[in-house]
C-alpha cells in the first residue's frame, strides 16, 4: 500500500512524517505524536472530540487523510497555552467550571478558539452554533457558552 | 479502513489524468466518504483527493451568472455576500449543514456528487434552473443539476468525469428566495424534509414565475413543477400558498425510514411549501422592481 | 445562611480542570506505554444465533498476531455480571445479542489485530431473535436462557387496591412507554492491562467500581485478588453505563495470555451495540382519586427490557418499582414489575436507574387526573405531595427532609406563573408544565454500602486523600477536598485528591446512587477527626504534654498556655521519624431499625430521597408538531450545597439530559442491526438548549449528611421529559404517552406504514 512522506507543522514544530494514505490526523496526532489531548470520541465526524485547526480552520481530524496534511498547518489543545501561559479562553473554562470530564474539552477549546479568532465579540448565538458539532453529555452546554462569552470579553483565543 | 492509493492532484490537468484510471474516485471534502470508507460501504482503488486544487474553489459573477466551483466548502458558501445576496435561500442551506467542523470541510461539489436525497443544498440550486460543469480527460459537457443526480446516491458522472463548477442565473426584477427544512434537533440537524423556493412578482404583484423544490420526499430532490404552474398570474397570499402546499403534496413519493414517517413528510411537506414559498413572496415585495 | 464555612458552600475550582483544559489529563485510551499490543473483538454479527464453530487457523498466522483468544482460553469465571453471573466475557455455544464479544484477537499492531479479526471464521446458526419484553413473557417466544425470560419479578403492595378504587370517583388509565437511551457518555470504554514481571498484572480503567474489577478479572483469570492491581485512569463520563466490567476482563485476559501490554477500546459502535443502556420499559398505569382529587389507589405493572444479560436489571426494578407513588402519599398500591431478556441491546444501570421511566407515567397521570377533577397541575400535587412522617407503601417513613418537596412546589408554582406570563409568538402555541421528583439514594436495605477512604498528612502540610471511589467527571473529588479542608480547617488548595489504585486505595464502593458526596462527606468527616487525634498524639509525644491537654484549630496546635504551634511543624517532625500521620474512616450507608429488610414488603427498599422540580414552556408549532422548549426552571433540593459550581453543572447537565430523553433520543432498530451513531442517537447539541433557563437549589438539611448535604447526580433528569409532555398537553391538549416527543407523534402521524 501506497505510503506518504508529508510535512506539516504541528503546534508550531515542524514533522515529517511516512504515513499510509488510509491513516487519518487523528491516529498521526495521538498515535504518531503522542499528542493525545485531541480525543477519539466517534470516528465518524458527529461529536467534535477530535476537533483541531487545520489552516486555521476547526475541522474534525477523524475526517481527515493523512496524506492531505503534506504542507498544511495544524494547531490541537496542547499548542494553545504558549510557555505554560494558558490563553483566556482556558482560563475561564477552568475557572467558570465548564469542565467536567473534561473528555469534549480539547475539542470545544478548538471550535472556540476558531470562533473567537474569526469573530472576537461573537453573540451567545454564534457560540452555540459554532459549538454545535461538539457534544457534551456532562454540563448541558452552559457553562461552555458562559465561558465563551467571558474570554471574548478577557481577552479572546490568544 | 481499507487501503487505497492516494492521488492529491495540484491542478485540473492533474486531476483529469488521475481520474482516467480505473477503479478511482473522488475524495471532496471527506464528510460523507470516509464513514463510508470505515464502515466498509465503499472500496475505492483510489482515491483522489481534490482538496488541492484552488482553481476549483471560487464563487464568482461572471455578469448572466453565479459560478461556484465544485471545491468550495459549505461554510464558504454561507459567509459569502454574493451567495447571500444572488441566491439567499443557498446560504441558509450551506449554512444549516451539520456543524462548522463539517461545513469546513465539505464541499458544494461533493454534497451534489453524494447525490443524497436529503441534501440540503441541491433544493436552492434545482430552484435556480443551475446547471453542472462535468469535464474529464477527453473535454466537457455541461448538464442541468436535475438530470445529473438520477437516484439516491446515483448520479450520472460517468467514469472518469468530475463536477467542475455550479452554475445559475441570478434572478432579475422582484425576486425572493428562501429555504427552510424541518430536522430532529436544532443543531446538526439531517433534514427530514426540506424545501426550496423562488418566486417572482410582476409589475403589479403576481406571480410571474415560482419555483419550487423538495428534498427528502422521494429518491431524488424534486422540482414540483405542477404546483410552481398553478402558482403563475396569482396573487401571492396565504391561501394560494397553503393550496399550493396541498398541491406540491401530489408530486412527491415520501418513504418511512429511521428519521420518519411517509406520511409525517406527506404533511410537513406541504406545511413547507406554503411557508417557503410566503417567504420568498416577501422577500420579492420588499424588493424594487 | 449564617454558618460560617471556609470551603462549603464556595463555588470552587476542581483541580483537575486545569490539565483537562490544556489536553494534558490522561484517559485510559492515552496512557502512554511501552511495547504495547492492541486487542480487538471480533462480536456477533446476529442477534441469537447458535455458534457451530470458530475457526481461527487462519487468524493465529496472521503477521503480528500474538493471541486468538476464545472463551475456552479462559482459565477461570467465563461468566460475570455485578448480580447475576450470567454473560460470558466471551460467547460460547450462543450468541444472544448483536455486538456480543466472541473472540479477543492480540497483536503487535492494530492493523494486524483487525486483519487476524477478519480472518477467524464463525459458523452460526441463526436463532428466531425477541426484542419486546411482552413477546418474551408468552410461553412460545424463544427462550434465552435455562431459566427462562423473566429474570426476576417483584410483587409489591399495601392496602387494598380494589378498595381503593371502589373509593375513586375517578380513574386514569394508560400504558407508557420509555425508549432505550444511551448513557451517551463521550469517552468509549477502554482498559489497558500489564502483566508484570513478578507474575501480577495491572489494569487500568474507566469504570465507575474498579475494586469490583479486580474482583471480576480474579475470578476470570484464576489469580488471588492480591495479584491483581487495578487503577482507575481519568474518566471522560459514565452516567451508570460504567458500572459492568466487560472491557477490564478482556485486556486482563489478554495481558495474561501473551505476558504483557494490552490496551482495548471500544469504537462509539461497539459502545452503542456492547454496553448497558437505560432500560426500555412498558409501564401499565391505573390511578384512582375522589371527585376532590385526593389519590385513592395506584396499581401498576411495568415490563422492563433488560436485554441478553442481567446487568443491573433486578436492581433498578427495585427502584423502578419504588418510585411509582413519586412524592405522593397514596394508600393502596399495587405494583408488578417483570425484568426480561430479550435479544436487544444490554440494559443495565443508568443516570436516573428505573425512576426517570416510573416518574414519566406519575407525573403524566397526575396532570390527566388533574383534568379529570378540575384542579390544575399545582393544586393536584398540593393535594397528594408526600411531607414528613409519611409511610409511602414500601412501609419507609419518608423524613423531615421532605420538606423540600412542599417547598419545591411552592417555588414550582411562581415559575408556572412566571411562565404563563410570557407572550406566544404568532403561529405558535404555548404551554407550561411542571413534574415533581423524588429519587432514591443509596444502594438499598438489603444492599452492603461501606465506602472507605483515607487521608494523610504529608510533611509539607498538605492532605492526601486516597478516595476509594472514582470521580467520573462529575466533581466528586473536588466536594471530598471541600470537606475535607472544611473538617480540618485548612484551606482548600491544601487538600488534594489521588487517582484510584486498588494498591492503596481503600475501597470506597461503586460511584452511582446519587450518594458520593454523602457517602463520601461522612467518611472524610470522620476520617478528618481521626487525623486530627492522631497529630494531637504525635505531637504530645513530641512536646511531651499528654494529648488530651492538646487542641487543634484550622492547622495550629493550641497548647495549654494558649500558645499556637503550625501543625506542619510536628508533621514534618514526625516525618523525620517515619511516622505518618493518615487516618482511615468506613461510612455505612444507614439504614433505620424499622426498615431492615424483615419488616419490608420489597428486598432492598431505599430510605433516602432527593426531591425536586422542573417547571418547563414549550412553543408548539402546530403545523409541522415540532416543539420546542422555552423556558425551563430546575429546582432541587440538595440538603446542603458543598460546591456550587459542581451542583449547578449537575442539575445543568442533568437536565439536558432529560431534555434529550423527552424529544430526541431513542436507540431503534435500523434495519437488521440498530442505531449505533451519533448520526441517528440524537444528544442534545448547544443549540437544543431553552433559551431561558434557571437552576434554582433549594437547602432543607439532611441531617445525617455531612454539613447537611444529600445528593443531586441523578434527579435533574427525571422530571424533565414528565414537564415537557404536560407542558405540550397544555399547549394543544396532545397527550403523549411514549417518549420520545417527536412531531410525527404530536400529529398523529407516526404510523408506520
Amino acid at each position: 500500500m501506497a505510503h506518504h512522506m508529508i510535512s506539516l507543522l504541528v503546534n508550531g514544530q515542524k514533522e515529517k512524517l511516512l504515513v499510509p494514505s488510509n491513516l487519518t490526523l487523528l491516529h498521526v496526532l495521538r498515535d504518531m505524536l503522542g499528542l493525545t489531548g485531541t480525543k477519539n470520541g466517534c470516528e465518524a465526524g458527529e461529536c467534535g472530540a477530535c476537533t483541531v485547526l487545520l489552516d486555521g480552520e476547526p475541522v474534525n481530524s477523524c475526517m481527515v487523510l493523512a496524506p492531505e496534511l503534506d504542507g498544511r498547518e495544524v494547531i490541537t489543545v496542547e499548542g494553545l497555552a504558549k510557555d505554560g501561559q494558558l490563553t483566556p479562553l482556558q482560563e475561564a473554562f477552568a475557572e467558570l467550571s465548564a469542565v467536567q470530564c473534561g473528555y469534549c474539552t480539547p475539542g470545544m477549546l478548538m471550535s472556540a478558539t476558531a470562533l473567537l479568532r474569526r469573530k472576537p465579540h461573537p453573540t451567545q448565538q454564534d457560540v452555540q452554533e459554532a459549538l454545535v458539532g461538539n457534544l457534551c453529555r456532562c454540563t448541558g452546554y452552559q457553562r461552555i457558552i458562559d465561558a465563551v462569552m467571558v474570554a471574548s470579553r478577557t481577552g479572546g483565543a490568544e | 479502513m481499507q487501503e487505497f492509493d492516494y492521488l492529491r492532484p495540484r491542478n485540473v490537468a492533474e486531476l483529469k489524468e488521475n481520474l482516467s484510471q480505473p477503479g478511482a474516485r473522488i475524495l471532496a471534502g471527506g464528510t460523507d466518504i470516509i464513514p463510508q470508507l470505515r464502515r466498509g460501504k465503499s472500496a475505492p482503488k483510489i482515491l483522489v483527493d481534490t482538496s488541492g486544487i484552488r482553481s476549483l474553489r471560487f464563487i464568482e459573477d461572471q455578469g448572466d451568472r453565479v459560478v461556484i466551483g465544485a471545491m468550495t466548502t459549505h461554510q464558504e458558501i454561507a459567509e459569502s455576500q454574493l451567495v447571500s445576496d444572488l441566491n439567499p435561500a443557498l446560504r441558509i442551506a450551506a449554512e444549516s449543514v451539520g456543524s462548522t467542523q463539517t461545513r469546513c470541510r465539505g464541499t458544494l461539489g461533493g454534497n451534489i456528487a453524494n447525490a443524497s436525497p436529503a441534501a440540503d443544498t441541491l433544493p436552492p440550486l434545482l430552484v435556480y434552473e443551475a446547471s453542472v460543469l462535468i469535464q474529464n480527460l477527453s473535454g466537457e459537457r455541461e448538464v442541468p443539476l436535475e438530470s445529473l443526480v438520477i437516484g439516491p446516491g446515483q448520479t450520472a458522472l460517468e467514469e472518469g468525469e468530475f463536477i467542475h463548477s455550479i452554475s445559475f442565473r441570478p434572478l432579475t426584477g422582484r425576486w425572493g428566495s428562501h429555504f427552510i427544512k424541518v430536522g430532529k434537533r436544532k443543531g446538526m440537524a439531517i433534514s427530514v424534509v426540506n424545501a426550496a423556493a423562488t418566486v417572482v412578482l410582476d409589475k403589479k404583484g403576481s406571480v410571474s414565475k415560482a419555483r419550487v423544490a423538495l428534498g427528502a420526499v422521494g429518491p431524488v430532490v424534486i422540482r414540483c413543477r405542477e404546483t410552481e404552474s398553478s402558482l403563475c398570474g396569482k396573487v401571492p397570499d396565504r391561501k394560494v400558498f397553503e393550496k399550493a402546499g396541498e398541491q406540491a403534496r401530489e408530486e412527491v413519493r415520501p418513504i418511512t425510514d429511521i428519521r420518519s414517517t411517509e406520511e409525517y413528510r406527506l404533511h410537513a411537506a406541504g406545511v413547507i411549501v406554503a411557508r417557503v414559498l410566503e417567504a420568498a413572496a416577501e422577500q420579492a415585495r420588499g424588493r424594487m422592481g | 445562611m449564617t454558618e460560617n464555612y471556609q470551603s462549603i458552600g464556595k463555588g470552587v475550582i476542581r483541580k483537575d480542570a486545569w490539565e483537562k483544559a490544556v489536553g494534558k489529563a490522561l484517559y485510559t485510551a492515552d496512557l502512554p506505554v511501552e511495547n504495547l499490543s492492541y486487542g480487538v473483538i471480533l462480536r456477533s454479527p446476529h442477534h441469537h444465533a447458535r455458534i457451530l464453530e470458530i475457526d481461527t487457523s487462519a487468524a493465529v498466522r496472521v503477521p503480528g498476531v500474538q493471541a486468538v483468544i476464545t472463551a475456552e482460553d479462559i482459565p477461570g469465571e467465563k461468566v460475570f455480571g455485578p448480580l447475576i453471573q450470567d454473560q460470558p466475557s466471551l460467547a460460547w455455544e450462543v450468541v444472544r445479542h448483536l455486538g456480543e464479544p466472541v473472540v479477543l484477537v492480540i497483536a503487535r499492531s492494530l492493523k494486524a489485530a483487525e486483519q487476524a479479526r477478519e480472518s477467524v471464521k464463525i459458523r452460526y446458526q441463526e436463532l428466531e431473535p425477541v426484542f419486546d419484553p411482552l413477546e418474551a413473557v408468552q410461553a412460545d417466544a424463544p427462550q434465552l436462557h435455562p431459566d427462562g425470560n423473566v429474570v426476576s419479578e417483584i410483587h409489591v403492595g399495601d392496602g387494598d387496591p380494589e378498595i381503593g378504587f371502589q373509593e375513586a370517583d375517578v380513574i386514569v388509565e394508560k400504558t407508557f412507554s420509555l425508549p432505550r437511551i444511551s448513557p451517551g457518555y463521550m469517552e468509549p470504554e477502554a482498559s489497558l492491562a500489564v502483566w508484570e514481571d513478578d507474575g501480577t498484572v495491572t489494569v487500568w480503567v474507566s469504570s465507575q467500581h474498579p475494586f469490583t474489577d479486580q474482583a471480576a478479572i480474579s475470578a476470570a483469570l484464576n489469580m488471588p485478588v492480591d495479584r491483581v492491581r487495578v487503577k482507575g485512569a481519568v474518566i471522560g463520563g459514565a452516567f451508570g453505563g460504567k458500572e459492568d466490567s466487560s472491557l477490564a476482563i478482556l485486556a486482563a485476559l489478554g495481558a495474561w495470555k501473551i505476558q504483557g501490554t494490552v490496551r482495548l477500546v471500544n469504537s462509539r459502535r461497539e459502545s452503542f451495540l456492547a454496553h448497558p443502556k437505560r432500560h426500555p420499559a412498558h409501564i401499565h398505569y391505573k390511578l384512582g382519586a375522589r371527585k376532590d382529587g385526593t389519590i385513592t389507589a395506584v396499581q401498576a405493572e411495568a415490563y422492563m427490557d433488560t436485554g441478553a444479560y442481567a446487568s443491573y436489571g433486578p436492581a433498578v426494578a427495585m427502584i423502578l418499582t419504588e418510585t411509582m407513588t413519586g412524592s405522593y402519599r397514596v394508600p393502596h398500591v399495587r405494583v408488578d414489575t417483570f425484568v426480561v431478556y430479550t435479544n436487544s441491546p444490554l440494559s443495565g444501570a443508568m443516570r436516573g436507574f428505573g425512576s426517570p421511566q416510573t416518574h414519566f407515567a406519575v407525573e403524566s397521570a397526575l396532570d390527566m387526573l388533574a383534568e379529570k377533577v378540575e384542579l390544575d397541575p399545582i393544586q393536584i400535587r398540593e393535594k397528594n405531595i408526600l411531607h414528613p412522617g409519611d409511610q409511602i407503601f414500601t412501609k419507609v417513613t419518608i423524613n423531615d427532609s421532605a420538606l423540600a418537596l412542599t417547598k419545591c412546589l411552592q417555588k414550582g408554582r411562581e415559575l408556572v406563573e412566571e411562565f404563563r406570563a410570557v407572550p406566544t409568538p404568532e403561529g405558535k402555541l404555548s404551554g407550561v408544565g411542571i413534574a415533581l421528583a423524588a429519587q432514591s439514594m443509596g444502594l438499598g436495605a438489603n444492599v452492603p454500602d461501606d465506602s472507605s477512604h483515607k487521608l494523610e498528612w504529608a510533611p509539607d502540610g498538605s492532605v492526601l486523600i486516597y478516595l476509594g471511589s472514582p470521580d467520573l467527571g462529575q466533581g466528586l473529588a473536588a466536594a471530598a477536598e471541600q470537606i475535607t479542608a472544611e473538617s480540618l480547617g485548612i484551606p482548600f488548595d491544601q487538600v488534594r485528591s489521588l487517582p484510584l489504585d486498588t494498591l492503596v486505595t481503600p475501597n470506597g464502593n461503586v460511584t452511582c446512587a446519587s450518594r458520593m458526596t454523602y457517602l463520601v462527606g461522612n467518611a472524610l468527616v470522620d476520617a478528618s477527626q481521626k487525623l486530627i487525634q492522631a497529630l494531637l498524639k504525635g505531637a504530645g509525644r513530641l512536646l511531651d504534654i499528654p494529648a488530651d491537654q492538646l487542641n487543634y484549630q484550622n492547622g495550629m496546635v493550641l497548647k495549654p498556655d494558649g500558645s499556637e504551634i503550625p501543625a506542619v511543624e510536628f508533621i514534618s517532625r514526625l516525618a523525620e521519624d517515619s511516622i505518618t500521620l493518615e487516618a482511615e474512616s468506613t461510612f455505612s450507608f444507614p439504614y433505620p431499625e424499622e426498615t431492615t429488610p424483615q419488616h419490608l414488603p420489597i428486598g432492598m427498599p431505599h430510605v433516602l430521597y432527593c426531591f425536586g422540580a422542573q417547571v418547563v414552556r414549550v412553543e408548539v408549532d402546530p403545523d409541522l408538531g415540532t416543539v420546542e422548549v422555552t423556558h425551563l426552571a430546575a429546582i432541587h433540593d440538595v440538603g446542603k450545597v458543598i460546591n456550587r459550581l459542581g451542583v449547578e453543572g449537575q442539575i445543568e447537565g442533568g437536565v439536558a439530559t432529560g431534555l434529550g430523553y423527552a424529544l430526541s433520543e431513542t436507540m431503534l432498530r435500523k434495519g437488521e442491526s440498530w442505531v449505533d451513531s451519533f448520526t441517528e442517537y440524537l444528544l442534545p447539541t448547544a443549540l437544543d438548549l431553552p433559551e431561558n433557563y434557571q437552576t434554582i437549589i433549594l437547602e432543607v438539611p439532611e441531617t445525617s449528611g455531612p454539613y447537611g448535604a444529600k445528593g443531586v447526580g441523578e434527579i435533574p433528569l427525571v422530571p424533565t421529559a414528565p414537564a415537557v409532555a404536560n407542558a405540550l398537553y397544555d399547549a394543544i391538549q396532545v397527550r403523549i404517552c411514549d417518549l420520545p416527543i417527536t412531531p410525527e407523534k404530536v400529529l398523529g402521524l407516526n404510523k408506520v406504514s
